[in-house]
């Protein structure tokens, strides 16, 4: 597993260094990589997707911490925050950030960092402030994905051919074949409209929600009537997604890496078989992405001999 | 009760629920008229006997009420033990400045609500027996009524990563009556079990609970009683 960026924010640059070096002492078996900055401006500037966790004051030169917390929500929505302050949190505002959620540590506690850098590891490895469920076997799902070459032109055409397949059985403009990264949605294979998507964050992908499914099939009649959904279907009504089938490919060891999807523009309901037909696809899918990994094996197994 | 609690939370003997393992978040789910949201005060309030701390996050009884509740269900309920949320919007009582009590003016200020939550909790950490702190929280389906169930997923979601790192227990109630079943299934799947709670078949009982997700429970449904 890569290691884990995590910000720290502080004006104080002794109060930062210091938090900084006890974090990385009761962490040593956690693998940080520590950042700092002194200011809100400066701390925007290094939050990308991948940062795991900012703790920062709350009251900083040019701003706040929960300023810094929305800005890393819209940024890195995963990661976690902690305002590690001296602020009381009756002296902090909060009546503008209702749906901003973090974590609070006062500088004042008992425990010191030794609290915190166990709040702080929770929250990064239970990726405790997700908006979505995260599967049981995330760790080993991911590791499994990563273990497929997945960009092979040969095997991305066989599975464009099965969302043809997909969107044809089912009479729909759009099909998909995607895969759940730590952080994100990528679309792997498409069909029609679908082929305009790009990239998008992992809470705002239906498919999210579809990898942890104990049957390995969701159905979604209509996104703005689905509470999981609704306050994110603006957007997915753009993308021309108002009803929802998709179904998991399951490696042979039983994880997900990822649905096929079809996708209808009007509200619509789904079969059992429907439901069915589109399970079976998707074990076809698995099945060409394994074989096309045993194949490359055996390339490099006969090369290897030459 | 269990004589063999591996450092399991611990319930008074109405309860058929063994000790449920620290770190856990636990989904009480039942209707309205099913006693499941006093079932929650009473299983938080029980940690008066091994000195854990108590904490509540109360969305349909104001601090004082609560505190009623608590010490109608646990007669030796110590309130120095106990912290609230108080999240009516109602003002304080004098007679509760004392305590560990924080209010909110409005149940839609997940992020204030989550601060005070995180303070408390650590007020609470620090003065119980081996750090042990259970919560309470009624009622989810309350909260859901003023935000998105994926800002209350996330919220609950980050009070159960607390629980967790602090070997806690958490104790969350919903009517499962009043939400989409997709809800209920979302957000269980933060919690570590699922606690059902229905009226019971005979008048002896105030209750009856079915336990799911958790180890070592008794199976199938087992009436409850409340003092």
């Amino acid at each position: 597993m890569p290691s884990h960026r995590i910000l720290c924010v502080d004006p104080d640059e002794d109060a930062r260094e210091d938090t900084v070096e006890q974090l990385r002492t009761e962490l040593t078996e956690f693998d940080p990589v520590f950042e700092t900055a002194a200011t809100l401006d400066d701390a925007k500037a290094v939050v990308s997707t991948d940062l795991a966790a900012v703790v920062t004051e709350y009251d900083l030169a040019d701003g706040t911490g929960l300023e810094l917390v929305t800005a890393v929500r819209d940024t890195a929505p995963d990661a976690g925050c902690i305002l590690y302050t001296d602020a009381a949190p009756d002296a902090i505002g909060t009546d503008e950030l209702r749906g901003t959620i973090t974590e609070y540590v006062g500088k004042g506690s008992v425990f010191g960092t030794e609290r915190l850098a166990r709040l702080l590891q929770t929250t990064v490895e239970g990726k405790a402030q997700a908006s979505y469920p995260l599967p049981q076997n995330e760790r080993e799902r991911l590791a499994a994905l990563q273990s497929y070459d997945l960009d092979d032109r040969a095997l991305l055409d066989s599975l464009d051919r099965i969302t043809d397949l997909a969107a044809t059985h089912f009479s729909v403009d759009r099909a998909s074949i995607n895969i759940i990264s730590e952080h994100s949605q990528d679309f792997l294979a498409c069909y029609g409209g679908a082929n305009e998507w790009d990239t998008m964050d992992r809470q705002d992908s239906i498919c999210t929600f579809t990898i942890v499914e104990d049957d390995d099939v969701l159905a979604v009649e209509d996104v703005t009537e689905d509470p999981r959904f609704e306050s994110r279907s603006d957007t997915l009504l753009d993308m021309g997604i108002r009803a929802y089938l998709g179904a998991n490919l399951v490696t042979r060891s039983g994880l997900v890496i990822g649905p096929l999807c079809v996708y209808d523009d009007e509200p619509r309901s789904f079969s059992a078989a429907d439901e069915a037909y589109l399970r079976d696809l998707a074990a076809v899918a698995m099945d060409v992405i394994e074989l096309h990994a045993r194949l490359d094996d055996g390339v490099e197994t006969d090369g290897g001999d030459l | 009760m269990s004589d063999e609690t591996d450092g399991g939370y611990e319930f008074g003997n109405g309860v058929p629920i063994e000790p449920i393992e620290a770190g856990s978040t636990v989904l009480v789910a039942g209707p309205a008229l099913s006693r499941a949201e006093d079932l929650v005060r009473s299983m938080v309030a029980d940690g008066t006997e091994t000195g854990d701390g108590m904490l509540f996050v109360s969305t349909n009884q104001s601090c004082e009420k609560l505190l009623d509740s608590c010490r109608r269900l646990q007669p030796s309920f110590d309130t120095d033990r106990a912290g609230v949320i108080d999240c009516t919007g109602q003002d304080l009582a004098e007679s509760q400045f004392d305590l560990r009590v924080r209010s909110i003016s409005t149940q839609s200020d997940l992020t204030g609500i989550g601060m005070r939550f995180s303070a408390l909790y650590e007020s609470l950490y620090a003065d119980a027996v081996d750090g042990r702190v259970r919560t309470g929280l009624v009622s989810l389906s309350s909260l859901s009524m003023y935000v998105d169930m994926r800002a209350l997923f996330r919220f609950v979601q980050t009070l159960s990563g607390r629980i967790d790192s602090a070997d806690g227990l958490g104790l969350f109630s919903i009517d499962p009556t009043t939400h989409d079943t997709k809800t209920v299934n979302t957000i269980s799947q933060v919690a570590d079990g699922r606690i059902e709670v229905r009226e019971p078949e005979s008048s002896d009982a105030d209750g009856e609970v079915r336990v799911r997700g958790l180890r070592d429970q008794p199976d199938g449904w087992q009436p409850f009683t409340l003092p």
